[in-house]
């Protein structure tokens, strides 16, 4: 596991450190738990948003790719 | 964890029940371990796509919405001067068009791994993997 410097302001530093202290772990535990369920959260909003999205896909024939290349623009 | 970075095709693919690689780019921009990135040259690319190909003008929102998506994820790499330098030297190397090498290079810049459903120009040269393999260890 990497060690990382971090900087902080001191009221945010003192709220981490009072979650720390209410669960009896680490500051260090905190932040990462913290960060862990953030980019979480992130990635969760981001899959229901795509799901929504994708529902209404429909048919245009494939090769995406090919399409890609066949509409920039010529040289 | 690796970020991913999703070229257009996968975006397109995703959206085309057609597309032999649309289950897997579709299972991919659904999935809740990956963290996903693309290049703001995607924009362009998708719109371009949904209207000359697709004759789907229609389609233009809701992927121009994957797009921002993605940017409220892994985020959307910006086409620097710096990163279109590099994508120049990978087109030279490579014998792709910096259109390619752009992803490519933006992968390289950034440490994410480049998703795409191109086998020709990049999967085959070893520069992305497909949709597929994105999960899988040591595809790039």
């Amino acid at each position: 596991m990497a060690k990382v410097m971090v900087s902080l302001p001191d009221d945010l530093l003192a709220e981490v450190d009072a979650e720390a202290r209410r669960g009896g772990t680490t500051r260090s535990a905190v932040m990462r738990d913290f960060a862990d369920a953030a980019l979480r959260r992130r990635r969760e909003n981001r899959s229901a948003a795509m799901r929504s999205l994708l529902s209404d896909a429909s048919p245009h024939g494939g090769r995406a790719a090919e399409q890609v290349k066949a509409t920039r623009p010529g040289p | 964890m690796t970020t991913l970075l999703l070229d257009a095709s996968v975006l397109l693919a995703a959206f085309d029940p057609e597309d032999d690689h649309h289950e897997s780019a579709r299972t991919l921009l659904e999935d809740e371990d990956a963290t996903l990135a693309t290049l703001d040259l995607a924009r362009y690319e998708v719109a371009n796509v949904a209207v000359r190909a697709w004759r789907a003008p229609n389609s233009v929102t809701p992927l121009l919405a994957v797009v921002e998506r993605l940017a409220d994820d892994g985020g959307i790499v910006p086409s620097t001067d710096t990163l279109l330098t590099r994508a120049t030297e990978i087109a030279e190397h490579h014998t792709i068009s910096v259109y390619d090498a752009a992803y490519a290079a933006a992968a390289d810049e950034g440490g994410y791994r480049l998703i795409s459903c191109d086998e020709r120009d990049l999967v085959s040269k070893d520069l992305a993997a497909l949709p597929a393999d994105a999960n899988k260890e040591g595809s790039r």
